[in-house]
């Protein structure tokens, strides 16, 4: 939902061992030392750091493809890398949302037989219509409130939506 | 019975409501603005939508948001908790229309005791006691004809007022027809409707009410609470039985709410609201249509869940208790609010410690939790921490102890408050009345 641009870097423990069950003398990696591996890994333009359990670094993995690379295996939830990592480990997005204004029914396209407002890789104008909510028996039109290109429609046709659920990741012109 | 019910509220009333679903086997639907996203009630209901950003009237109160969110999860009934949308007839009408079942009285039952003039007018109809009162009082005329019959002192209130809004205490002729005046354009100017009327003005009074249940053909009352502890009208300490009765006056005043709730043919639950004088007699106020926050006193001294008989009456079941119950022993409730126990100011943030106490006798009813953020947009109600025991003693050293358990930091509370009530020689033998806490 929120913009995240940093490449995600990956850090993880090689083994689940709880540091209690640890027989070496562990360090903590505690977010800091995160922080610091993560800028490292941007900055190489790795996709996975490797930790020993003891904190040391094993293995370094160089990017694959060209892309950002996402989604990481998450972080196990062991003991010191609890919560705050998790959500660095989160996948990269980018664009600007449109969400739903109100609860209701989304439909992609104004009658079942009708094409779709748009679709991915199709380009928006301010004030286009790109999708209808149906709330109450009403049919409200939704439109772009920018210019821009759809990377992602984040919602099936006829799906339930709330409000304030993002329903389209537009990449802005 | 329904399947699957939408609570159109918010915090502990709506994980109340969520409790009783479960324990009926039905599916519950949490609705939640952008601000209760992490609320207690979206995380234990089984299914959540979001209806609208913080502002109560854009979620809370937005009919549309709300019948479209029970239409896209299938719910086939709402429940609308206390506050927002539980005394809104329109509401219920709608929630009608839409073949959904309504989880509260009748609508035009909800017009009529919504109404103060109205319902005074039933209830007198239906033989209940009402404060000496005048028709609206349009002339100075008027109003002396009234005054003839009612005596001083006298209280004027606006027709379309609620909560202490726009009441004026008239002590002498000298100053009725100003102070008749001014109720008008203050009513105009609060209510957008100038209507004022007459009552007796009963000056130590205690508030009594009684909780009904009706199935619209019976009526059952539920004995009686005692809410004088109140703060411009914000109950904040409710106790049942009231020490004011003695079994006659309860066996009078149970009759005559019985009695009433029948003659309106009242469906679900309910409460009249009475003012009881020095000399001991009662005279109705008003009625809530709803469940209200202390019905948790009542269910702790009947052993009934209030909230599941309200579904049962609401899907057409028959009353199916007993006339005569009896209360076991003696309940109290505090209402733990988030504001300073001083100037009463509320105080929104997060709670960043918690600890909520327990033992034998003692019940909790909140929403909160450790690192809960308390949101500025709503009422301030935390917690409700009730006290069951065998009697009003027990009940109040159980109280005692569970208030002195009771940790939340980050925000400020009304525990010492409540502390001061709690020791006071006049709280702890029974002697006050709805002034009290203006002389604490």
């Amino acid at each position: 939902m929120s913009k995240r641009k940093a490449p995600v870097a990956a850090a993880k423990k090689s083994t689940s061992a709880s540091r209690e069950e640890c027989a070496c003398e562990c360090q903590i990696v505690d977010l800091e030392r995160l922080r610091e591996l993560a800028e490292i890994a941007t900055e190489f333009d790795l996709a996975e750091i490797e930790l020993d359990a003891c904190g040391g670094v094993r293995v370094v993995r160089r990017a694959a493809g060209a892309p950002a690379p996402v989604a990481a295996a998450p972080l196990p939830p062991p003991v010191h890398l609890a919560a705050p990592a998790e959500k660095a480990a989160k996948p990269a997005e980018t664009g600007t949302l449109i969400t739903s204004p109100f609860v209701g029914t989304f439909y992609r396209a104004p009658a079942p037989e009708s094409p779709a407002f748009t679709d991915v890789g199709q380009t928006v104008r301010k004030g286009q219509v790109v999708c209808i909510v149906e709330a109450m028996k009403l049919m409200n039109e939704i439109e772009s409130e920018f210019d821009g290109k759809v990377v992602e429609i984040l919602v099936k046709n006829s799906e339930h939506v709330e409000y304030g659920q993002p329903l389209f990741r537009i990449e802005k012109a | 019975m329904f399947k699957k019910v939408l609570i159109a509220n918010r915090g502990e009333i709506a994980l109340r409501v969520i409790r009783a679903c479960r324990d009926l086997g039905l599916r519950s639907v949490a609705v939640h603005s952008t601000a209760d996203a992490d609320s207690l009630h979206v995380r234990f209901a089984d299914e959540k939508v979001c209806i609208g950003p913080p502002p109560a009237r854009q979620s809370y109160l937005n009919i549309p948001a709300l019948i479209s969110a029970a239409e896209v999860t299938g719910a086939d009934a709402i429940h609308p908790g206390y506050g927002f949308l539980a005394e809104n007839a329109e509401f219920a009408e709608v929630v009608q229309k839409c073949g959904l079942h309504w989880i509260g009285p009748q609508p035009e039952v909800m017009r009529t005791m919504g109404d103060k003039v109205s319902a005074r007018k039933a209830m007198e109809a239906a033989g209940v006691p009402v404060v000496p009162g005048s028709p609206i009082i349009e002339t100075d005329k008027q109003a002396e004809a009234a005054i003839e019959r009612i005596g001083f002192p006298v209280i004027i209130k606006a027709t379309g007022g609620g909560g202490g809004r726009g009441m004026k205490i008239v002590e002498d002729k000298s100053r009725l027809f100003s102070q008749l005046a001014a109720a008008r354009s203050e009513a105009q100017a609060g209510f957008n409707n100038p209507a004022v009327y007459m009552e007796r003005y009963i000056g130590r009074p205690r508030h009594i009410e009684v909780q009904v249940l009706g199935d619209g053909q019976s009526a059952l009352a539920l004995g009686e609470r005692e809410c004088s502890i109140q703060r411009r009208h914000q109950k904040l300490i409710e106790e049942a039985p009231s020490v004011a009765l003695d079994d006659a006056r309860r066996i009078e005043l149970l009759r005559v709410a019985r009695k009433a709730t029948a003659a309106i043919g009242y469906k679900t639950v309910g409460t009249l609201e009475f003012l009881l004088d020095e000399n001991k007699q009662f005279f109705f106020i008003e009625m809530n249509t709803r469940i209200q926050v202390e019905h948790t006193v009542t269910e702790m001294v009947f052993g009934v869940d209030l909230v599941r008989e309200q579904m049962r009456l609401a899907a057409g079941d028959p009353l199916h208790m007993p006339t005569e119950m009896r209360p076991r022993g003696h309940a109290i409730e505090l209402r733990i609010n988030a504001e300073d126990p001083v100037t009463f100011a509320p105080s929104p943030g997060t709670i960043t410690a918690l600890n909520l106490p327990g033992g034998i006798g003692i019940r909790v009813d909140t929403h909160i939790y450790a690192h809960y953020r308390v949101p500025p947009f709503y009422d301030s109600l935390l917690a409700k921490l009730v006290a069951h025991g065998d009697n009003r003693n027990v009940a109040l050293a159980r109280m005692r102890r569970a208030l002195d358990e009771v940790v939340v930091e980050g925000i400020k509370t009304n525990c010492d408050l409540h502390r001061r009530v709690l020791n006071h020689p006049d709280f702890i033998g029974g002697r006050f009345d709805t002034h009290f806490l203006e002389r604490l």
